[in-house]
């Protein structure tokens, strides 16, 4: 940083290729360079203190923009996790089936609106933000997929739930489920590429 | 040069200090990234409210679901524990209300905001307090189901009776909720 600025600011040198590729954009919105340039360094500080890059911040808004646009409701995981155990207590069986198809529908949301576009990578990242999970991975292997999902604080009934929605969503994009582990809160799954993508 | 303000610019140098590279260095870094981002035609501020929404939405305790499922849940719940689902709504509602009362003295401006940064499926949520002292609040959206609106008034029920308020109109129809409620004496 220099001396010499107006009070109450400071001087921070600027390599001259990056002026000039703020100027477009400073352009755009109709801002000084500074003033542009200003507003960018606040909002990449507010990202550092979410504890995120702002990489990381764009991809959760592609994710969310995406989710949005499939209907994404928010609603008080109290509330959800109560309903769920009022309903699963004869069994689950209706619940299974209404995640099963849900998932079904959303993979072929994800099918239709990617159009199959890294849409497995998706699939991992929407699995972390709307299920509140630890951990996600979707590898692909040997033609196959594995999936891992790790939550420390989901319930038996909504692991269960989870597994069905997965089987959905993998169905819609092609895979049959071939094995599945499952303990509270831990699903690890494969799953093989249907033949000929004939879904059931 | 830029003239940055001198908040701005004490932060990045703190950022710069604890990542152990130069001031020049992090600053050129945050703002190519800024203007790669608007060149990709996503505002930058945009993006970081949408972090920022989601990490208020989780300490809130609220969930992301697909709107399709949970109506499906919903329509479910409604044929086979009319009652209880009802009295989940009105309960968290009231544990709601409590912990907005409870945070501060505007208790209710503080439940306005998070309600307006949540996602009611597409839906408008609009809060008002009239100069007497009541209370209107709306939610319209065009895909809110019959049962999920009856239960979103339910919610806001229970969030009004823990801030001492009671409902005097209510108006419920597919996509629309409509309540006003008035301070208990």
């Amino acid at each position: 940083m220099v001396n010499g600025a107006p009070k109450g600011t400071k001087l921070i040198v600027l390599p001259s290729r990056l002026v000039e590729r703020l100027r477009k954009p400073a352009g755009r919105q109709g801002v000084s360079i500074s003033n542009y340039a200003a507003e960018a360094l606040e909002q990449a500080l507010r990202a550092t203190g979410l504890g995120i890059s702002i990489q990381e911040a764009v991809d959760l808004y592609k994710i969310m923009q995406i989710q949005r646009e499939a209907g994404a409701v928010q609603i008080s995981r109290e509330s959800l996790d109560r309903l769920i155990e009022k309903l699963h207590a004869d069994g689950g069986e209706d619940l299974r089936a209404i995640w099963l198809e849900a998932g079904r529908w959303y993979g072929e949301y994800l099918r239709a609106k990617l159009k199959g576009d890294g849409v497995l990578g998706f699939f991992e990242k929407a699995l972390l933000v709307s299920w509140n999970l630890d951990e996600a991975d979707v590898d692909e292997e040997d033609g196959g997929v594995r999936l891992r999902c790790t939550s420390f604080m989901m319930s038996p009934e909504k692991t269960e739930l989870l597994i069905n929605y997965i089987t959905g969503v993998m169905l819609s994009l092609g895979y049959e489920e071939v094995s599945n582990e499952h303990l509270r809160g831990m699903v690890l799954t494969r799953f093989r590429k249907i033949e000929n993508n004939r879904i059931n | 040069m830029l003239a940055a303000e001198e908040h701005i610019a004490n932060r990045v140098a703190e950022l710069a200090k604890r990542r152990g590279t130069t001031v020049f260095q992090t600053v050129n870094e945050m703002l190519e990234h800024a203007v790669r981002i608007e060149e990709m035609g996503i505002p930058l501020k945009e993006v970081v409210d949408e972090r920022e929404v989601l990490e208020k939405a989780r300490k809130l305790g609220f969930t992301f679901a697909i709107e399709r499922l949970m109506y499906e849940l919903i329509d479910l719940a409604n044929l086979r524990a009319k009652d209880k689902t009802s009295e989940i709504w009105l309960e968290t509602g009231r544990w709601y209300g409590k912990y907005f009362s409870s945070r501060s003295k505007d208790g209710i401006k503080e439940f306005k905001e998070a309600m307006e940064l949540l996602s009611f499926g597409n839906s408008e949520f609009e809060l008002k307090e009239n100069r007497s002292g009541e209370i209107s609040v709306a939610c319209v959206g065009e895909r809110l189901s019959l049962v999920y609106s009856d239960l979103l008034s339910k919610f806001m029920a229970g969030v009004f009776e823990a801030f001492s308020y009671r409902p005097i109109e209510k108006e419920i129809s597919k996509g629309v909720i409509r309540l006003k409620f008035e301070k208990l004496r």
